[in-house]
């Protein structure tokens, strides 16, 4: 219905953003013309002109890159980056300060700040991919299947993603984990279901936009059955933005997960996971800083990364 | 037809806001049940109860959680139907009464941090597109970006640690007033000027490129009369697609907010009914936020119009689900998902148009 | 009388000198000096919500600090020697048999609502707690086998049981079986825990908030405080407002910042900082039973006493004392040392990881050199705990565990969530302390025939426990309490870890706050010094 709606009115403000696409691609030239004035997307990512170098070296997404690479590496093989023990430590050697002994300082039980942030990556990472995974397939399933059949279903499903879009997210979570029980799985569950409305409608919207075009009708009309127009003509072009959505998500989700840790829905002990440490620490703020600070500013910096990158990503698809 | 496409749609959407209303209450209801914790014995103390079990089951009966499943389902939900959600197990208030007791100062909260984060994420967003060195311009852009990445209940801590401790600027405690609103407003306004500034960006970004606007400023219009004339407008729009999730946001945010700040509130009685399986006064929770989202949702059917000259009455409601499936799809952290399109040159409404 | 009150408060003094010098902390002594002035509102922060300020039927102890405030009971105990003294009771008699219970109350006392205090508040209060069942969460279980409150005249009330009840006449001295006027008593349970209670107390209720606050203002008329109490007629506080604010951070930089005058959950780690800066840290270890972890003996590993008895003996108690407050003791027995039976048990409980291992080995358990966990028949030595409370501790006692080959697997859940899991009968260990000024608590929690904790059959250790109701003689009870306790132990019935203390930091202006013999707070003397 709505699909058919905005092909009769061109100047509805949906289309802002094929008229977006179209300057993007076939009106390359006249970019070209205007580009005297330094014109740059926000975000930092340099604009759809054609300008911009392709090629350029951008020193911020290549530290992102790096950072990201480095965690992941800590999740996959923690033991490469530190002998300590993560789970035991020397209760007469507690609280200590940053320094030679500790590079990160020790916790209230003498555990090594360093080692427990590079054993907690595999965890908070393996949390956060679950969380996302989840939402990503969920909610792209809906928003594919609403989007493609239209009508009754696309009405009742779209009610569905407006329930779960209408009780706050951290509310949702919270019951959930409540619910299923604290740990790694739950914990997933309980945020993926909050963002699955974001997937639903990105992808939703693509498949509308993508339904409507002349090669998919031809498709149509050449007697190619529904499943195969979808898994062939619609879906490779509407996951690009899907994609990029879970970029995003993957930092909202390292945030979720240390939201529900400080509200004591977290991973139980002596696990560490990212959001469990800040949020433990905090108790610490007056008299060692160090223990919420640097799991802090670490989770900051990832989610920083991730979104850098889902920025480049985004940038990328709409140049090529 | 009598109605007026404006009245027809109101009832359409009021038609889908009760829809949802029913099944938030009904999804809510059987995630709660099914919980593994037993209200009764937690409102009697859990280990400190030295109670019988014969004693146990008499409180259980007069909850009435001793009846089937379905027939508890049905005496809420036509209780709900009058307004009356039930009274709370733990202390026994009616939850209606207890969520109207919490809503004023979650409502002044909300309000004093929704205001300087749309002003503030509107001015970031102004400043970073006509920002004309690319080093500021990129630091500019990169702001938003690092006030979705702090942790919200951090960010509260550490102001506290400044301003209230060390300082003694404002009182920590005791939230009466302008002067306590100040702290918790602004860690709730970060979060949410940043995911304004986003959208603006983009939305900014994008509206810049547009046809009609390429036009103008080949006709000689200048940059600032075009975007407070234009571009801002058309921005605006898709700030208010997202005020659903800006309100959802403002919710659970204020959940971490009052916790942090030791305010009173709808987020801290939701997360102490959520911890004591406080049933009734979660669910009572949960309707209320769906109510809000549903009237949310209807003002920004109505208000697209006012934004958006080029939209006619009859095809708001179509407008506002496109918008909403591109934009209203942004996430808490980021809200640039929409932008990402690829190219579509075979698209028809275009080709009219080219 | 006058020699009387004079001598009772030269104790009173003498008795927080003690307790003070006990705790470690030094007063500042100049501020200590002074004539109580009257006057100002004293600012509490607690830091978990009271959810139900109704005495009579909650238990936990942030609620229980407010309704001692607004409630007096028949008799107090002495903090120091647990002694029980004169409240509302004047004088009392307790039969041979400790059946029957005779109380002389006190004349003139008023309930702040301006009824009278008589005979028939005392028969209509243990009616009403009788009525209130499962509700009243502890005054249940004082009042079991309650026959009848006799009331022969206004002043004169006889409280008969059905069994001997000798644990009956500390149960008076608490908050739990404190009183309220008629027109409380006919509120719904609800209303009660909503703030609508009005009793005899120091100081009125004026307003409860659940999780947000509380304000409390004096009762002027106030004339009957217990013999305890450092001085008479009304209160020295004009009134008391309680906020409850869950984050420590905000606690302690309120306190530091002068934003609130108590802060009634210190962390350790805040502790040296205040005390240094002049700002005095109050403590003293609840009564009752301390922190244990409670084996379920149905539960495959839990009915093995030999991995029972290897776990108490592989804790370092010792060592946990680095992790908790300065002010606060690891467990020397299943009864803390402020409970009046108290006895000193850490022989019993000494750190040895030899004879753990040897008890294991014997068991069958051998260790996995690969995960450092024992195993038999291919099982690895597991134990799961579910516990909701705030233990930092625990995480140290998994580590020690784990050094002994055994793996303590944590579950920290909502109150909710663990209670849960109590009502399914699948724990395999339990984990709590349980607060009462008096070694009874004991019987509560073990006897087969009551809670019975560690789902064991009854064996010896009832005869001892039933002995402890009907001996009256302290010295007697005392003994037969350790004879109990000393068995829970060796037999791995109780495996003790720490006492629960609760820490208080107070503004130095703050005079004259102390716990009475259940460890909450009596506010009655409390004063501010300076302008206010």
């Amino acid at each position: 219905m709505s699909a058919g709606l905005s092909s009769s009115q061109p100047t509805a403000p949906h289309v802002q953003e094929a008229e977006a696409q179209r300057t993007g691609a076939s009106h390359a030239g006249a970019q070209h013309t205007q580009s005297a004035e330094p014109s740059r997307t926000p975000g930092g990512r340099p604009s759809l002109r054609g300008t911009a170098p392709l090629g350029r070296i951008r020193p911020g997404l290549i530290l992102a890159a790096v950072l990201l690479a480095l965690v992941t590496a800590w999740a996959l093989a923690p033991d490469l980056f530190t002998d300590r023990d993560p789970l035991s430590g020397d209760p007469l050697q507690r609280l200590q300060a940053p320094g030679t002994g500790a590079l990160l300082g020790t916790d209230q039980l003498g555990r090594d700040v360093l080692s427990r942030i590079i054993h907690g990556a595999g965890s908070s990472l393996g949390t956060t991919a679950i969380a996302v995974l989840i939402a990503f397939g969920a909610g792209t399933a809906i928003g594919v299947v609403a989007g493609f059949l239209g009508c009754g279903v696309d009405a009742v499903l779209m009610r569905v993603i407006d329930v779960l879009q209408s009780i706050p997210g951290l509310l949702l979570s919270m019951s959930v984990v409540v619910a299923l029980g604290f740990g790694a799985v739950n914990i997933a569950l309980a945020v993926a279901l909050a963002s699955i409305p974001a997937f639903a409608r990105v992808a939703r919207g693509e498949v509308l936009r993508w339904r409507s075009t002349l090669f998919v009708e031809a498709a149509r009309l050449n007697g190619i059955r529904t499943p195969e127009i979808v898994v062939r003509h619609v879906l490779p072009h509407a996951v690009g933005p899907v994609f990029a959505l879970a970029a995003l998500e993957f930092g909202s989700a390292i945030l979720a997960v240390s939201a529900l840790s400080f509200l004591g829905y977290g991973a139980p002990p002596p696990q560490p996971e990212w959001g469990l440490l800040v949020s433990e620490g905090r108790d610490f703020i007056a008299s060692a800083w160090w223990l919420t600070t640097m799991p802090g500013l670490l989770i900051a910096a990832v989610v920083l990364s991730v979104n850098r990158i889902a920025l480049a990503l985004g940038s990328g698809r709409s140049r090529s | 037809m009598r109605l007026t496409p404006t009245a027809a749609l109101v009832l359409r959407r009021l038609g889908h806001g009760a829809v949802v209303l029913w099944a938030a209450f009904t999804l809510a209801f059987l995630v709660l049940y099914v919980l593994p914790g037993d209200p009764v014995a937690i409102l009697l103390g859990g280990d400190q109860s030295t109670a019988a079990p014969e004693e146990i089951a008499a409180v259980r009966a007069e909850y009435n959680l001793d009846r089937p499943l379905l027939v508890q389902y049905l005496l809420a939900l036509t209780a709900a139907l009058r307004f009356d959600l039930g009274s709370s197990f733990a202390t026994g208030q009616p939850v209606v009464e207890a969520i109207g007791a919490a809503l004023p100062s979650t409502v002044a909260l909300a309000v004093a941090a929704l205001v300087p984060a749309v002003v503030g994420g509107t001015a970031l967003a102004v400043l970073a597109v006509n920002a004309r060195r690319p080093a500021l311009r990129a630091l500019l852009s990169g702001l938003p970006g690092l006030g979705v990445a702090l942790p919200t209940f951090w960010v509260g801590l550490m102001l506290l640690q400044v301003f209230s401790f060390r300082l003694g600027w404002v009182p920590a405690l005791g939230a009466e007033g302008l002067l306590g609103l100040v702290l918790p407003a602004a860690t709730l306004a970060l979060p949410l000027g940043a995911m304004v500034a986003q959208v603006l960006l983009r939305a900014l970004d994008r509206a810049w490129r547009e046809q009609y606007v390429t036009t103008f400023r080949a006709a000689g219009m200048g940059r600032p009369r075009l975007l407070l004339s234009h571009a801002l407008r058309v921005a605006s729009l898709s700030l208010l697609s997202v005020a659903g999730v800006i309100t959802g946001n403002l919710l659970g945010g204020t959940v971490i907010v009052e916790t942090v700040f030791t305010r009173s509130g709808l987020g801290r009685l939701a997360e102490s009914a959520v911890s004591s399986q406080d049933i009734p006064l979660v669910l009572g929770i949960v309707v209320f936020s769906a109510v809000v989202f549903v009237l949310v949702n209807l003002a920004t059917d109505l208000l697209y119009p006012l934004a958006d000259p080029r939209t006619r009455p009859a095809v708001r409601a179509a407008v506002r689900r496109a918008a909403e499936a591109s934009a209203e799809a942004l996430p808490a952290a980021g809200a640039e998902a929409n932008q990402t399109h690829s190219p579509t040159p075979t698209r028809p409404t275009e080709e009219v148009r080219a | 009388m006058h020699t009387r009150s004079a001598l009772s408060l030269t104790a009173a003094a003498l008795s927080a000198v003690l307790l003070l010098s006990a705790c470690g902390s030094q007063p500042d002594p100049t501020a200590a000096a002074g004539e109580p002035v009257s006057g100002g509102t004293l600012r509490i922060a607690y830091d978990t919500d009271p959810q139900c300020v109704d005495g009579q039927q909650v238990g936990q102890n942030t609620a229980l600090n407010v309704t001692r405030q607004v409630t007096d009971s028949l008799t107090d105990q002495d903090p120091e020697t647990g002694e029980i003294v004169p409240w509302l009771a004047e004088s009392w008699e307790v039969s041979e048999d400790s059946r029957e219970f005779t109380f002389h109350l006190r004349e003139g006392v008023t309930f702040q609502d301006g009824t009278p205090f008589t005979s028939a508040s005392v028969a209509e209060n243990f009616a009403a707690i009788q009525d209130l069942g499962a509700r009243a969460t502890q005054g249940s279980s004082y009042l079991a086998g309650l026959r009848s409150v006799e009331t022969p005249d206004e002043h004169t009330a006889v409280v008969a049981f059905e069994e001997p009840n000798a644990q009956f006449l500390q149960a008076t001295s608490t908050m739990i079986l404190g009183f309220y006027s008629s027109q409380t008593l006919e509120k719904t349970p609800e209303e009660r825990c909503g703030g609508e209670i009005v009793g005899t107390g120091p100081f009125t209720l004026e307003s409860f908030t659940p999780a947000e606050s509380a304000s409390l203002v004096r009762y002027d008329d106030y004339a009957w405080p217990s013999s305890l109490a450092r001085h008479e007629g009304p209160a020295h506080l004009d009134g008391i407002e309680i906020t409850v604010v869950p984050e420590a951070t905000v606690r302690n930089g309120s306190l530091s910042s002068g934003q609130i005058d108590v802060d009634t959950a210190v962390l350790p780690q805040d502790e040296e900082t205040l005390e240094a800066s002049g700002f005095p840290v109050l403590s003293r270890p609840n009564p009752g039973m301390t922190y244990n972890l409670l084996p379920k003996e149905s539960k495959p590993i839990a009915e093995e006493p030999e991995v029972r008895r290897a776990i108490s003996k592989a804790i370092n108690r010792e060592e946990l004392a680095a992790v908790i407050s300065s002010h606060q003791s690891p467990a020397t027995s299943v009864l803390s040392q402020s409970t009046p039976q108290y006895t000193d048990l850490s022989a019993h409980l000494a750190f040895d990881p030899e004879g753990a291992a040897a008890l294991l080995d014997e068991a069958g358990w051998e260790l996995n050199a690969e995960t450092g966990i024992r195993e038999r028949d291919g099982e690895p030595l597991s134990i799961e705990l579910s516990y909701w409370q705030t233990v930092p501790f625990l995480e140290l006692v998994q580590q020690q565990l784990r050094a002994a080959g055994i793996d303590l697997q944590l579950d920290r859940a909502t109150l909710a969530e663990h209670t849960a899991a109590q009502e399914s009968g699948d724990l395999t260990f339990d984990f709590y302390n349980l607060t009462r000024s008096d070694a009874d608590i004991i019987r509560t929690v073990f006897d087969a025939r009551a809670r019975n904790v560690n789902e064991r059959e009854p064996s010896e250790i009832e005869d001892i426990l039933t002995e402890t109701t009907v001996t009256t003689d302290p010295a007697a009870r005392t003994a037969l309490f350790e004879q109990a306790a000393v068995k829970l132990i060796e037999e791995g019935h109780a495996i003790p870890l720490v006492e629960l203390s609760g820490v208080w930091a107070t503004s130095p202006e703050v005079q004259g706050l102390h716990f009475e013999a259940s460890s909450r707070v009596q506010l009655y003397d409390t004063w501010l010094a300076g302008e206010r």
